[in-house]
């Protein structure tokens, strides 16, 4: 089928078989390897990509599904300089070890740091309960929000 | 916009036509069947009905005497809704608790009835609210009680040629609750959960409707408890017998999530919470 959506800020226009899932377009058509399978199942937000704003499961959206919608992916988000603030407090913090997390939970901080600047740490953890890390534990990653928060505040002054 | 694969069609009358051929699986949000789909070996996949582009099913309206919400209509979506709030409060509480953010904005309503699982955390708000089900086929159109739905884990009475085309609550004020155990507060799907709907009347419980949800091959209500709550004045006796009452009458069975001997007292505990809460808010 003929797909047309809008793609880290491009409109874009494929051809694709009908039920390809939305990350095996992405990843494998289109090379943008950022965003990680992992679970496949939704279980584990490596997958997560903004979907008109919106945080979902790549793995389980049909390319189909996007059809004139817009979706930005972990590309998108790092080369948005609204979000740069999000990149440098992941690293200031050391919320990343292996890394294989840190492309879903940075497309989720932009989402809720999108929709409230200053969330508490309750809502950084019920934001974030859809994404998991196996390696660092989850207290740098909450303090990385946090950060990344007060830094974009900081920028805004 | 057919192709070997998937249908995509843009309204109802398209969508019911498709619905009607062989071999079609109907895909809402996607998050149940996409797993299914990704755990199958027996490839090739059936036909996928893509419902998204369907404005008509995704829409909540307001009627008389009832609510109407599309199946399209996300967990998200039933979250934020002040018509929900105020006519089916217990509903907003399971839409937000299910799954992540992730999973909430895709997972639909219409979805979640579909898959039937005994576990489906909107389905025991639905049985307390008195819900009505919108069934539709290219041909015909019939309402059935959402009770009635239900056959079985994953087994309904929907037809292969029909959708679920709108999820009616009557506009019957009520206060109630929603509440579900599972393994951790994200994404687990529900070890054992209680919805309630109480009418008070000059400090009686006028009409009582309690629902179990993982106890029994569906989600079932609690009868006896509702009749012990009938007419009564709620204190704390009365909710220990109730909650006593719905615990025997949920059957639940050992599975991966939980045992059946920790589900029955689980049943107890829920509904002592929930209406301690009531009871405390009087």
């Amino acid at each position: 089928m003929k797909l047309r959506f809008r793609l880290n800020g491009k409109f874009i226009a494929l051809e694709i078989p009908g039920a390809e899932r939305l990350i095996d377009l992405l990843r494998e058509r289109l090379d943008l390897v950022g965003t990680k399978e992992g679970c496949g199942k939704g279980e584990c937000g490596a997958c997560t990509v903004l979907l008109d704003g919106k945080p979902v499961c790549s793995c389980l959206i049909l390319a189909a599904q996007v059809a004139g919608r817009e979706i930005v992916t972990i590309e998108g988000v790092a080369a948005d300089k609204r979000y740069a603030q999000i990149l440098n407090a992941f690293e200031e913090t050391g919320a990343v070890q292996c890394g294989y997390c840190s492309p879903g939970m940075i497309v989720s901080t932009a989402a809720l740091l999108e929709k409230d600047r200053h969330p508490s740490n309750e809502e950084i953890k019920r934001a974030l309960a859809g994404n998991l890390c196996r390696c660092t534990g989850y207290s740098k990653i909450i303090e990385a929000v946090s950060r990344a928060s007060e830094l974009m505040a900081q920028d805004q002054k | 916009m057919i192709d070997q694969d998937t249908i995509s069609p843009s309204n109802l009358r398209q969508a019911l036509a498709a619905r009607a051929r062989p071999n079609v699986a109907v895909v809402a949000g996607g998050t149940d069947i996409l797993v299914r789909l990704h755990d199958r070996v027996d490839r090739p996949w059936p036909k996928l009905l893509v419902l998204d582009g369907i404005k008509a099913l995704g829409k909540i309206t307001l009627h008389d005497d009832f609510v109407s919400i599309g199946p399209l209509i996300t967990f998200s979506e039933i979250e934020i809704s002040p018509i929900i709030k105020k006519y089916a409060p217990q509903l907003a509480q399971a839409a937000t608790v299910a799954g992540s953010v992730q999973i909430r904005n895709r997972a639909t309503i219409g979805g979640n009835i579909a898959n039937a699982s005994p576990a489906g955390d909107l389905i025991p708000p639905l049985y307390v609210l008195g819900v009505t089900l919108e069934l539709s086929s290219a041909r015909a159109k019939r309402l059935v009680s959402i009770e009635k739905f239900f056959v079985g884990p994953g087994k309904t009475i929907l037809k292969s040629n029909e959708l679920i085309t709108a999820i009616r609550i009557p506009k019957i004020k009520s206060i109630g609750f929603f509440l579900r155990l599972g393994t951790r507060q994200a994404l687990a799907i529900s070890k054992v959960s209680v919805a309630a709907a109480l009418r008070l009347k000059n400090g009686r419980i006028s009409d009582a409707k309690i629902a179990l949800g993982a106890v029994a091959p569906t989600v079932i209500r609690a009868g006896f408890a509702e009749e012990f709550l009938r007419g009564n004045r709620l204190d704390i006796a009365l909710i220990h017998r109730a909650a006593e009452t719905a615990a025997s009458e949920a059957r639940p069975i050992d599975d991966i999530r939980s045992i059946a001997a920790y589900r029955k007292e689980m049943v107890a505990v829920l509904m002592k919470r929930g209406l301690m809460k009531i009871l405390e808010s009087m």
